[in-house]
């Protein structure tokens, strides 16, 4: 049967869950390797598996333990993930770290929208700016701040298009001052 | 725990079904009065309004065909636009209807059912096998799924036990229920791949598992492929053949198309055990004199592998994703474990030893693996604590409507559960009072492409300019694989009020009258086939 102690630290983990890191949770250094996680993982679900206290009558109890497991699914799929974990690392190493203590993703909408963003919304945009970013390989820089400048026409608040043009137009005045 | 009282494990097949308890510490397969370990999952409604289930039930497909229903694990938990609904109405003697919000009913002469209905009363018959051994009632059961199942399938599932008078403890995914039985009371620590293929699906699950933990993966599968295939095969084979002989198209009369279909199950069968199959269906059909006529044919192994190739290699697509997934390959695995019924056949071992490049696990039932795993986790679920832990996953990713027919990722396939993921929402309109969401389930960004689990509608929030009320919407999976989804008001933390709407299930209304009608209806005892 479940011991006091136990109890007592289900209720407190319950209370400060939203305070606490990945790390945090599954009670490992910053730098666990692999097997360590793991590990942390199974040692974890042996306390707080829900069907261990499946028959349990404190619902409310019940209730917070499955939050404590849910937290610790959570925890393991990023972990786990060499990707993910680096990035996480990053994020509550910062000092967004209250805000970041759970890691999402990025959407894949934000994604394809970033994407876009990148090589534009309109058909004549992305045209023009292709034909640019080729100029910028071939070193015609003139040719390229033309097409990045017709690019930005269609799509005038294209930040990338921006940068690119003056980009660009900073690289044209090099080349003035070399001649 | 109640004196006496404990829980039972079910596998709920397509073709077949099975139940088992705990005994003295073991799981045993419960047999009915007749000796008999496993039951086709048939329904046959009789004329004097008792019902027929089982293996007795099988025989009435063809004598009373419009009256019995066979399969119906293929059409629980589908919407009634869905193709395989469809090729099951061009193939199903009995009728299959449309019933409210895309729902799916069988009409049986003025009765109408729905699936849960229809399932719940093989889950009945379940109840009663052990309830008659026992002599005493049960009322607690895990029932178990394929892994790939959906949400609305599991949730249809679940709905089943309940209106079979059951308190469904858990709804387990059948290849997780057979590692369980597998690695029970071993002291092993290994990497195994669980290879199940049943009557109407097929499932793979990558599994870890040590003394005390089995941790599942990844999970793949196909919820359209299964012996059932294979069946079909024969029977297009044999039926060509007959309509290049004889002129006559056996298929275009469902009472000569349920006695190929039998004829065809036993071949395949036959040729498994025999390496050849004997054919020969009397009075099969009449020619237009009236003359009758017979069906014989002779089916040797190598023409039937040939026949069923494409779907065995179908299989190893699924397994290469699941592997995949796990981020391993066939040489990281200790042990294969083989399940269901088709499974026994050489061309499934072969292909099977072939790929994984090692012998499938020997001393393993495949018809009874899954309905002890069930039993296994029933009774650790009755007991104060349990002493193994079921690491399950979800099969598919859950993912929310967006505009222009997209959808976005929430909870991505093979993520452990129980898990949850809020996410926020902003009202698009002055004054805007309801939020509507749907969700779906599947692996394309595309709402088409996807199962739709249904749409929720919250309101109750504060009533504001537009953007200015936030609200959280968290999605959890449960450990039955079941999706929930809530909402609340970010800045007041109010919840808000949900209401599901165009959703493929029932409603408790709908669970509470079918319990009623079920615990009226009279499982008839028929005699052993």
């Amino acid at each position: 049967m479940m011991d006091e102690t136990f109890e007592i630290e289900a209720a407190a983990l319950a209370q400060v869950l939203d305070e606490l890191d990945y790390f945090q949770i599954l009670k490992i250094g910053q730098g666990a390797n692999p097997n360590d996680i793991k590990s942390a993982y199974y040692r974890e679900s042996r306390a707080y598996h829900p069907d261990r206290f499946y028959q349990l009558p404190n619902l409310v109890l019940k209730d917070s333990i499955g939050r404590i497991y849910k937290r610790i699914n959570e925890a393991y799929v990023c972990l786990r993930d060499d990707v993910k974990r680096t990035k996480y690392l990053a994020d509550v190493s910062g000092p967004e770290r209250q805000r970041k203590l759970r890691f999402v993703e990025a959407s894949e909408q934000e994604m394809k929208k970033d994407k876009e963003q990148e090589i534009g919304t309109t058909p004549q945009g992305r045209k023009f700016f292709m034909a640019g970013l080729s100029d910028m390989a071939a070193q015609r820089f003139s040719a390229a701040e033309r097409n990045f400048k017709m690019a930005l026409t269609y799509e005038p608040n294209n930040p990338n298009y921006k940068s690119k043009r003056d980009e660009a137009g900073k690289l044209i005045k090099n080349d003035m001052t070399i001649r | 725990m109640a004196e006496g009282e404990i829980a039972i494990g079910i596998d709920l097949g397509t073709s077949y079904s099975c139940v088992s308890i705990i005994e003295s510490g073991q799981p045993v397969v419960i047999p009915n009065e007749w000796g008999e370990r496993t039951h086709a999952s048939v329904v046959s409604f009789l004329e004097d309004g008792t019902v027929l289930v089982g293996n007795s039930a099988k025989r009435n497909i063809i004598t009373n065909a419009d009256n019995t229903v066979y399969s119906a694990k293929r059409l629980i938990g589908r919407f009634f636009f869905s193709d395989e609904v469809k090729k099951a109405q061009a193939v199903m003697p009995y009728k299959i209807i449309e019933g409210e919000n895309n729902s799916v009913r069988i009409q049986i002469r003025e009765n109408v059912y729905s699936l849960p209905e229809i399932s719940a009363l093989v889950l009945k018959e379940m109840k009663s096998i052990v309830e008659n051994y026992l002599g005493h009632e049960v009322k607690k059961a895990v029932v178990t799924v394929p892994a790939y199942f959906n949400d609305n399938q599991r949730q249809a599932t679940k709905d089943a036990g309940r209106i079979a008078g059951l308190e469904v403890l858990r709804i387990l995914n059948e290849p997780t229920a057979a590692a369980l039985a597998y690695g029970f009371g071993k002291d092993i620590t290994q990497k195994i791949a669980v290879y199940d293929l049943g009557g109407g699906t097929f499932d793979i699950s990558v599994l870890e598992i040590g003394k005390d933990v089995f941790e599942v993966l990844s999970t793949a599968g196909d919820t359209y492929l299964g012996g059932d295939d294979f069946d079909d095969r024969i029977m297009t084979w044999l039926a060509d053949d007959f309509l290049k002989k004889n002129g006559i198209d056996l298929r275009l009369n469902k009472y000569c198309l349920q006695m190929l279909k039998e004829a065809s199950e036993r071949a395949k069968i036959d040729v498994g055990r025999d390496a050849v199959a004997k054919i020969r269906v009397e009075g099969i059909c009449q020619d237009p004199t009236g003359k009758v006529m017979d069906l014989e044919a002779t089916l040797t192994e190598a023409e039937f592998n040939r026949m069923v190739m494409d779907l065995v290699q179908r299989t190893f697509k699924v397994c290469d994703e699941a592997l995949q997934s796990a981020r391993m390959t066939a040489a990281d695995l200790d042990a294969i474990i083989l399940v269901g019924g088709p499974t026994r056949l050489p061309i499934i071992r072969t292909s099977v030893k072939h790929y994984f490049q090692k012998e499938p696990m020997a001393g393993i039932d495949p018809d009874e693996v899954v309905a002890m795993g069930a039993a296994i986790q029933a009774g650790s679920l009755m007991e104060a604590k349990s002493d193994h832990y079921l690491l399950d996953v979800t099969p598919l990713t859950l993912r929310v409507g967006t505009v222009g027919g997209y959808t976005d990722k929430i909870i991505e396939k093979n993520t452990p559960i129980p898990i949850e993921r809020s996410k926020a929402y902003t009202t698009n309109r002055d004054g805007q009072d309801k939020v509507k969401i749907r969700i779906y389930q599947g692996e394309s960004n595309k709402a088409a492409e996807c199962e739709l689990l249904g749409e929720f509608e919250f309101s109750g929030f504060r009533i504001a300019y537009r953007g200015e009320v936030r609200i959280e919407v968290t999605f959890e999976i449960d450990t039955n694989g079941i999706v929930h989804v809530t909402a609340a008001d970010v800045e007041t933390g109010q919840k808000t009020t949900t209401t599901i709407r165009l959703s493929s299930g029932l409603t408790e209304e709908m669970i509470r009258a079918a319990q009623a009608k079920t615990a009226a209806t009279q499982l008839a005892r028929g005699a052993a086939a």
